[in-house]
């Protein structure tokens, strides 16, 4: 509508659109839109390049070490029996004690799985095992308790501990024992250095934002003259800051796939090396590359960085420009 | 179509650029606005534009007070107004096409409609051949008619250009002047600041002089020493 001119048709709306047409329309001005912010890197490739480069390397590294981190996990996830809580039940219970106590177990919300190593069992796996088998013939009696395995649902440390201690004080139960301390260990590392991976992230990512934001800027300043016509004749603030959002938009997009491209390639080139460690480890370890999760999240936080790069600078420079 | 009521405009500084100016332009009607380099010409166009605002006094158009238009209604008002510059201001590295497209684009034009009035508002230039050529082709006269065919490819009601002619010799500025006389036929208001004084003499239409910052006539005809 004009503002001065009451009456006076003004622009497309002249037309009088319905609702679904003038959405269409918005809709195929912001594809125009995008489409010729790409059409402009293209065209001026080198800064771009640039820029997206340093955003692709930016992320690199954190995605790397996140891999890391995944990886790491993944082989300490496969020492999780030792998680495995052993309760060492009285002599003096019956089968029906234990019979009890294993449903008992089973009922519980924290306890995964119940083992039952009964004496005998226990006996035999040790004659086998221990190479005293004919000492232990001598023995009158079977001096070995009964034994309950129990491996809890939480994999930390700190709840297979309070698991434990509520264990002991069931009625059967001698002795629960857990050895945890290792793995806590490896869990406080673990968790040390996925701190570290998100404070690197987050300091390369504010340097990536502000190397996207000047890019931006010196986008804006190049086109100092277009802006100021486009101003002079009607142009919205929003219309001319769209097609630098898009520009931003544009270098997370590359950024994010050149990160991704830098990983893949960095797994690649390091599956042979971690081969011929995991057959001298004669560990069945594979390497964990970037889930479609993971890429996805990559791709949202490149974009993201590019977005509010280049709103920043928008947002400080177009209004600064008036004819 | 235009009122000016008491404007004065001042600078930080102290510089007075216009002194308590007040005329009316009737709708469809045409104008000139002349005097010296300095005399505040540029500045009373810019307060028409919201390029500036005035330090006293109202500026209206059509009934609307200027001085109630917030800073982002500024883009709308400018769409009402068609604006000229002396250097043309074309998007160098744009063809003919797409900076006459310029201000449809801005209001949502797309399409065969875009393309209809892009071509109307040349060939009422004279310039329908050069749709496809970049700005730095053409002549002096034919950037300044790619401007106007910019100015009122929206059809505004107001037309205001700022020393169209400056960087043109004669016989250029009078095809320019000649196709303002068009627009101002086909009802649209028009105000031209120019300091060629032969030009506008010849042309017999209401002349403004501003001297100083002050209007010191208006009539028909230039009159530097109405004091």
């Amino acid at each position: 509508m004009s503002m001065l001119f009451a009456g006076r048709a003004v622009g497309a709306t002249a037309s009088q659109p319905n609702v679904l047409q003038k959405l269409l329309r918005a809709v195929l001005t912001h594809v125009r839109q995008a489409i010729t912010s790409l059409g402009e890197l293209w065209r001026s490739p080198l800064w771009a390049l640039i820029t997206v480069a340093v955003l692709g390397i930016s992320m690199t590294l954190p995605t790397t070490l996140h891999l890391l981190v995944k990886n790491v996990q993944q082989v300490s996830r496969s020492y999780d029996e030792s998680f495995e809580i052993s309760l060492f039940l009285k002599n003096d219970a019956s089968a029906t004690d234990i019979a009890t106590l294993v449903t008992l177990l089973q009922g519980d919300a924290e306890v995964a799985k119940v083992r039952l190593i009964d004496k005998a069992a226990a006996m035999a796996e040790f004659k086998q095992q221990s190479g005293f088998g004919e000492a232990l013939a001598f023995l009158d009696q079977n001096p070995l308790p009964d034994v309950l395995l129990v491996t809890p649902k939480k994999n930390q440390p700190a709840a297979a501990e309070a698991l434990m201690h509520k264990l002991e004080k069931e009625r059967f139960v001698e002795l629960a024992k857990l050895d945890i301390s290792w793995l806590e260990r490896l869990a406080a590392l673990m968790n040390l250095m996925q701190q570290a991976v998100y404070t690197i992230a987050v300091l390369l990512l504010s340097a990536a934002l502000l190397v996207i934001g000047n890019t931006i800027r010196l986008s804006i300043m190049d086109k100092k003259a277009e802006i100021e016509v486009m101003k002079l004749v009607g142009a919205t603030d929003a219309f001319i800051q769209r097609p630098f959002l898009y520009t931003g938009i544009w270098l997370g997009v590359f950024g994010g796939f050149l990160a991704f491209l830098v990983v893949e390639l960095m797994l690649w080139w390091l599956q042979g090396a971690i081969a011929t460690v995991t057959q001298l480890y004669q560990s069945d370890f594979v390497l964990n590359s970037l889930s479609l999760r993971e890429f996805g999240y990559l791709m949202l936080i490149a974009v993201t960085l590019g977005l509010v790069g280049s709103y920043i600078a928008v947002r400080s420079h177009i209004k600064a420009i008036e004819p | 179509m235009l009122r000016f009521e008491q404007v004065s405009k001042g600078y930080s500084g102290g510089f007075v650029a216009l002194d308590r100016v007040s005329f009316e332009l009737a709708k469809g009607e045409m104008a000139f606005l002349t005097g010296h380099s300095g005399a505040g010409k540029s500045t009373l166009l810019k307060l028409i534009s919201l390029i500036e605002r005035p330090s006293a006094g109202k500026v209206f158009i059509n009934g609307v007070d200027l001085s109630s238009v917030k800073a982002r209604q500024i883009p709308y008002v400018r769409r009402d107004v068609g604006m000229i510059f002396q250097d043309h201001r074309l998007l160098m590295n744009h063809s003919v096409f797409d900076n006459v497209a310029l201000p449809l684009v801005i209001e949502g034009f797309t399409g065969r409609e875009m393309a209809k009035r892009v071509h109307a508002a040349l060939d009422q230039v004279g310039l329908l051949d050069k749709a496809r050529c970049l700005p730095a082709t053409l002549s002096g006269g034919e950037a300044q008619r790619v401007g106007i065919a910019r100015a009122v490819v929206n059809k505004p009601p107001l037309l205001l250009a700022d020393e169209p002619t400056g960087n043109l010799d004669p016989d250029l500025s009078k095809d320019i002047m000649r196709v303002f006389e068009a627009f101002n036929q086909a009802g649209v208001s028009v105000l031209v600041a120019s300091h060629d004084l032969g030009l506008i003499a010849r042309m017999r239409y209401r002349t403004m002089t501003l001297k100083a910052g002050k209007m010191i006539n208006d009539g028909l005809t230039h009159q530097e020493d109405g004091e």
